[in-house]
């Protein structure tokens, strides 16, 4: 067993994003963890899908941007040993189609998340005595009143599955980390 | 029918295009490398996932010390140095090959022949330790070594002449060739080499990875460029590598991405300094041994002459297997030797032998013999290994008086049709060219992988797999290769067992979507480790 054989592809890391039926793999991969957690009796659906979200975000977080280097020795003594897979995508090239499909995803799941959790809440046309009482809006259209703070669990759900999310967003913005 | 005239007629259309644009393919060329059916794609991905949590599972129950530790450790006193080697970097090697380990270096016991003699090994540790039970298992049919024209073999003219020669000069050669290890056998396997390749003079060597790996540092340095083929072997790789040239890699058999290289280099020059490259060197293969494929020559020697580069052609399976008279992808293409700078080869595969060779012209040859580091430093060729191969040689060559080796050559060439045909038939993905001899037969699924080399070998049929790191991930295969010793009752028998395994292991996925040939621009741009 030795890497690179039948090709000349010094690390295969690189390439493992870019096959054919990955992105489709991923995606099927989400939505059947999705389905497990829907399993679960006692969990209503806006839980489950935050649930779905964050053990997403922690997975994806610990593949990519935890676990340092090659399942496999390769040929080239050892430079991808300090790299997360994230670095070692594309041989370290950014905005590669792998890349931002990997960036979007769990903003989009996010937003998904919290559409389901959160839907939007029409505008009231008030009276002017409740009006003083309208609170910080938020950008998807409710406000934070005292009416809405049984509410405030799933908000603190969501807002964590969005930290989550952006920071893989942030790791590639930042060319200084990413690019090595 | 239906389909293949379908295939065989579109494909016919693709080649006289390109007769068209170069007008020098005299031959259709018909390759295919079908697309990965996406439903395989994504069950092949989810068994290396279930195998990666597994592995994790079983590294968490080794390190609380809940399953017992097969592995290599360091000794109790030496337990605060520095590790030997990253837990991780091992996690495939534990995890994965360990499982299916039992598919290779399996001992035999016989010549690697047709037939071949494996000594049989049991395993109660699940393959972490062997034991010989004693037995042997005769006559396994040798779909693995690389024997093309049948010249493995322990009788006949070849076996007499190198028993004979042992007698006269023994086996050890005990220096180099240039110092006193330069026996009249190699000056005389030297002229056969050049007047059976058509060039000026060639030289030899005793193994055949050192003769790519010492001779390309000989040829370019610092200041050259080295544009090589995706998939060259191992052996070219490290040639490069150890030269110091730049290398810029391009796509698989892609002539297009080939040439926009060469625009690209000449136009812009070095790196940093823009000043024109010392020397552009194309690093191709003849028959590339996974996948199968043969080089697009004409159209390379093509591209050579007009932005005036050097040509390095590997025809470490070609040689001796391809071509009317067995002389290699040159005279497979009817093209003429004088075209490409430096013919390399060896003499493992066709010849029964081993070591390798370079050939060229003859101010090539005479710098290689005092700079190639092979030449100076390593062991010259032994010398019944030089008597095998020019008693095969001149078997092919036909001057021994007989026609057993243009026997073997078109033998080789019906085997291969016949066998690539009826697989294609029973619905196996194959990749590669319709005349190669080495078929690559897809499997995809990590436990195919196992379960395939086993079953083959439960029937008497010896196959070598192949799967990740060594192929990319979603492409594992078993890889034949055909002989001109085989017979047509061993390929009907190893054919009816190949269905029999593959209804069993469901390996049928050929949709008979042929992909359309290696010939499209490319326009997806190559990723590659940029290091000035």
């Amino acid at each position: 067993m030795n890497v690179g054989t039948a090709h000349s592809e010094v690390n295969p890391n690189t390439r493992v994003m870019n096959s054919r039926g990955m992105w489709l793999s991923y995606i099927l991969g989400i939505g059947l963890l999705h389905v497990i957690l829907l399993s679960i009796p006692f969990a209503s659906v806006p839980v489950v899908w935050t649930l779905t979200n964050l053990i997403h975000n922690l997975c994806m977080y610990l593949l990519l941007h935890t676990v340092k280097g090659t399942p496999f020795e390769t040929p080239d003594q050892g430079k991808a040993r300090l790299l997360t897979h994230w670095e070692q995508m594309d041989y370290g090239v950014q905005f590669t189609a792998s890349r931002k499909f990997l960036t979007i995803t769990p903003i989009v799941l996010v937003h998904i998340c919290s559409a389901i959790t959160r839907p939007v809440l029409v505008f009231e046309e008030e009276s002017s005595p409740k009006r003083s009482s309208r609170g910080i809006r938020d950008i998807w259209g409710g406000t934070r009143t005292r009416r809405n703070v049984a509410k405030e669990r799933q908000d603190g759900c969501v807002c964590f599955g969005f930290a989550g999310s952006s920071m893989s967003f942030m790791t590639a913005a930042l060319p200084g980390t990413a690019a090595r | 029918e239906f389909w293949d005239t379908e295939f065989s007629s579109e494909s016919i259309l693709k080649s006289t295009m390109n007769d068209f644009i170069c007008g020098q393919y005299n031959r259709p060329f018909l390759e295919s490398f079908e697309e990965t059916p996406m439903l395989v794609a994504v069950l092949t991905y989810m068994g290396y996932g279930i195998l990666t949590i597994f592995g994790y599972l079983r590294d968490f129950l080794r390190h609380w010390k809940i399953e017992r530790c097969h592995i290599a450790r360091e000794k109790e006193e030496q337990r605060d140095f520095v590790p030997l080697y990253q837990d991780f970097e091992n996690f495939y090697t534990r995890n994965l090959y360990m499982r299916i380990r039992d598919n290779w270096n399996r001992p035999i016991c016989s010549v690697p022949g047709a037939k071949v003699d494996l000594m049989e090994r049991t395993s109660r540790d699940y393959n972490w330790t062997f034991e010989y039970t004693g037995r042997v298992v005769l006559d396994v049919i040798n779909l693995g070594s690389y024997n093309y024209l049948g010249f493995a073999e322990n009788t006949g003219p070849c076996a007499d002449s190198a028993a004979e020669i042992t007698m006269k000069y023994g086996v050890g050669v005990a220096s180099t060739r240039q110092e006193i290890g330069n026996l009249d056998r190699h000056e005389e396997l030297e002229k056969l080499v050049a007047k059976f390749l058509g060039v000026e003079s060639a030289m030899v060597f005793g193994m055949g990875f050192a003769t790519n790996s010492m001779n390309i540092p000989a040829l370019t340095g610092k200041g050259c460029l080295i544009l090589s083929d995706e998939l060259n072997h191992a052996s070219l790789v490290l040639g490069a590598r150890l030269s110091g040239s730049t290398i810029r890699v391009f796509k698989h058999n892609n002539m297009q991405s080939l040439e926009k290289l060469l625009r690209d280099a000449i136009v812009h020059g070095q790196p940093r300094t823009h000043r024109p490259w010392k020397k552009i060197l194309i690093v191709v293969e003849g028959i590339y041994s996974m996948e199968g494929s043969i080089v697009r020559l004409p159209e390379v020697i093509d591209l050579k002459k007009r932005y005036r580069a050097y040509l390095y052609l590997d025809e470490a399976h070609s040689i001796g297997a391809l071509g009317s008279r067995g002389r290699g992808v040159v005279d497979y293409f009817g093209l003429d030797p004088c075209d490409v700078d430096v013919l390399m080869g060896t003499f493992t595969k066709s010849f029964g032998a081993a070591g390798g060779y370079i050939a060229g012209k003859w101010e090539l040859i005479e710098y290689l013999r005092s700079h190639s580091h092979s030449a100076v430093y390593a062991t010259s060729m032994s010398p019944p290994v030089v008597e095998q191969i020019i008693t095969s040689m001149k078997c092919i060559m036909g001057e021994d008086g007989t026609t057993i080796g243009c026997d073997r050559v078109r033998k080789l060439a019906e085997n291969t049709v016949y066998f690539r045909r009826r697989l294609r038939e029973m619905g196996f993905i194959i990749y590669g060219n319709e005349d190669s001899p080495v078929v690559p037969m897809m499997l995809y699924m990590p436990a195919k992988i196992g379960a395939f080399g086993r079953e083959m070998l439960k029937r008497n049929i010896g196959v070598v797999v192949v799967g990740f790191p060594a192929t990319p991930i979603i492409e594992s295969r078993a890889r034949f290769c055909i002989s001109a010793a085989h017979t047509k009752e061993m390929l009907d028998r190893a054919l009816s067992v190949i269905s029999e395994v593959g209804d069993l292991l469901q390996l049928k996925y050929s949709r008979r979507r042929i992909q359309p040939s290696l010939s499209l621009p490319c326009d997806d741009i190559v990723f590659e480790d940029i290091d000035d």
